[in-house]
């Protein structure tokens, strides 16, 4: 098994290198609302004094550990897996003994991550200098704490898009369900302000909800804002979502392939 | 009018093929109704916790949208479609025929792509701008609304002539494919006013991929901000803008040799 991924890493790895400057172009895409927002709200807290106790620092601190929080929790299956079901790749790979999904789409994720990862290094450093965060609050242990729950945020944001993007056994729209998801994540994971400064309700609903895992739970975690109770709380809850999103992805897997008729078939 | 009866000609077209897709078309609409709902949901968020942003208030970010829409229109119902059209034609060679027609290829480039859907966004962002005006209190005299309306569409010439520039560096460089990327990434940047962002970032939506001036600047004036001698320089950049575009265009077309030969 090992071996199979070492293999399938090398493969997806080379496969995206060839993409470098289309990945980097991507990156550059993604960066801009999280620095839009950071000016955003830092303007208002300098303006303000503080914004709901946050003051200009945290936002930036803020926004500056998202960029990294996103990176490595976000995923990019329905771009590599919806088009595979559309046009019937996806038999060649059904053929193989092992599962496409949870390798040879986990890889290719991975290789993605890794190659986006090196270039938004030296950018996270230039928006670094650019912006002077202060991080005097984040302790190595905090850190160390937050990398497991962010990896395993990963899985379950991998495993969710992956069963929302197996709906593409039945519809054709799976682009617009996942332009309908983002907007879910875009409100309820922390993603354009920390929850805290939400509409009551929907830090409410955004508690029970899988999306602050991704990002509003561990940027706070790297922060040093979360008591002991709080950190507990939240890998609680990574491991509950972790087995709803496993369970959610096999029934839709299953269901879906026994309806799937390759194109051309 | 020969260019007037060719645009309705490509307007015909691309409503059939949009007809074509009726599903496709409503589940767009209700997706950007659901946008619009965050977009105000997002301002509602901020201002709850502060009476002003860069000095705008609630109802000039309102407004602000509204002109963001009409830029966001342009470039996803004309830029976005007719570039991937544009890059196709370079890699297989099709540019021979845009080429062989008697009309300005440049006309023919911009306008034979068309999301129809997307001009109900135009109903939309007047929409928003009257609201966000009427919101703010401010008295606008027939002047300035005047010239707000040259300024936005002297902005959107400017952003238009950015990227007539930047396809045409696809004569020169064949693999660019990415070469509007830059252009649309910096768009989202159009929502907020300019004056919030730190200094190096309002030069780069300033002067290097100018959507506040299309965005932020109409407002200004509109808000009496904007002396006599700005708003001339912006009206003056528009039109030379497009006047360098289209030679930039004009130099480009001459290197192009097809795909196959």
């Amino acid at each position: 098994m090992l071996l199979i991924f070492k293999r399938l890493w090398q493969v997806n790895w080379a496969e995206q290198w060839q993409y470098r400057a289309n990945l980097l172009m991507y990156l550059f895409y993604w960066l801009v609302s999280p620095i839009i927002y950071l000016a955003v709200w830092s303007s208002i807290a300098t303006a303000n004094g503080n914004v709901g106790g946050l003051t200009a620092n945290d936002f930036t601190t803020y926004y500056m550990t998202l960029l990294i929080c996103d990176q490595v929790t976000s995923n990019i299956v329905v771009h590599t897996f919806g088009s595979k079901v559309q046009d019937g790749t996806l038999s060649g790979e059904l053929i193989k003994p092992i599962h496409p999904m949870l390798t040879n789409g986990l890889a290719s994720n991975v290789a993605f991550k890794a190659l986006t990862m090196m270039g938004l290094a030296p950018i996270w450093v230039i928006l670094f200098f650019l912006f002077r965060p202060d991080f005097s609050q984040v302790t190595a242990f905090n850190v160390l704490l937050a990398i497991p729950a962010m990896l395993l945020a990963f899985l379950i944001g991998y495993l969710l898009s992956a069963a929302l993007t197996s709906l593409a056994f039945w519809t054709t729209h799976i682009y617009s369900i996942h332009e309908f998801y983002f907007a879910l994540i875009l409100l309820f994971s922390g993603q354009f302000v920390p929850l805290s400064l939400m509409p009551p309700v929907i830090q409410t609903v955004a508690q029970y909800l899988p999306f602050q895992l991704m990002m509003y739970y561990p940027i706070q975690l790297i922060l040093g804002k979360l008591s002991t109770a709080q950190i507990l709380q939240g890998y609680l809850m990574t491991g509950v979502w972790l087995a709803i999103s496993m369970v959610l992805f096999n029934w839709v897997w299953r269901a879906g392939l026994k309806r799937y008729s390759a194109v051309g078939a | 009018m020969h260019a007037l009866k060719l645009l309705s000609a490509f307007l015909k077209v691309n409503l059939q093929m949009s007809l074509a897709y009726r599903a496709d078309t409503i589940v767009n609409i209700l997706l950007n109704l659901m946008w619009l709902g965050w977009e105000i949901l997002s301002l509602n968020i901020i201002f709850s916790n502060t009476q002003t942003l860069g000095g705008w208030g609630f109802g000039e970010l309102i407004a602000l949208l509204g002109v963001f829409r009409f830029v966001n229109m342009m470039m996803f119902a004309l830029i976005w479609p007719n570039t991937e059209k544009f890059n196709q034609s370079i890699r297989d060679g099709s540019m021979d025929y845009t080429i062989l027609q008697p009309v300005n290829s440049m006309f023919l480039v911009t306008f034979s792509r068309m999301v129809i859907w997307r001009v109900w966004e135009l109903a939309l962002a007047v929409v928003l701008i009257i609201v966000g005006v009427r919101l703010s209190g401010e008295t606008t005299t027939p002047l300035q609304i005047l010239t707000f309306g040259l300024l936005v569409l002297s902005g959107m010439v400017i952003i238009y002539s950015l990227w007539i520039v930047l396809i045409a560096l696809t004569f020169w460089f064949t693999k660019f494919d990415n070469n509007v990327t830059i252009l649309h990434a910096l768009v989202d940047a159009g929502r907020y006013p300019a004056t919030v962002y730190p200094a190096w970032l309002q030069v780069i939506v300033t002067f290097i991929i100018p959507i506040a001036v299309a965005t932020t600047v109409p407002l200004q004036a509109l808000r009496g901000e904007l002396g006599l001698e700005r708003m001339t320089l912006f009206f003056a950049a528009g039109i030379v803008s497009f006047f360098i575009a289209s030679q930039v265009w004009k130099t480009g077309l001459k290197r192009y040799s097809g795909a196959s030969s």
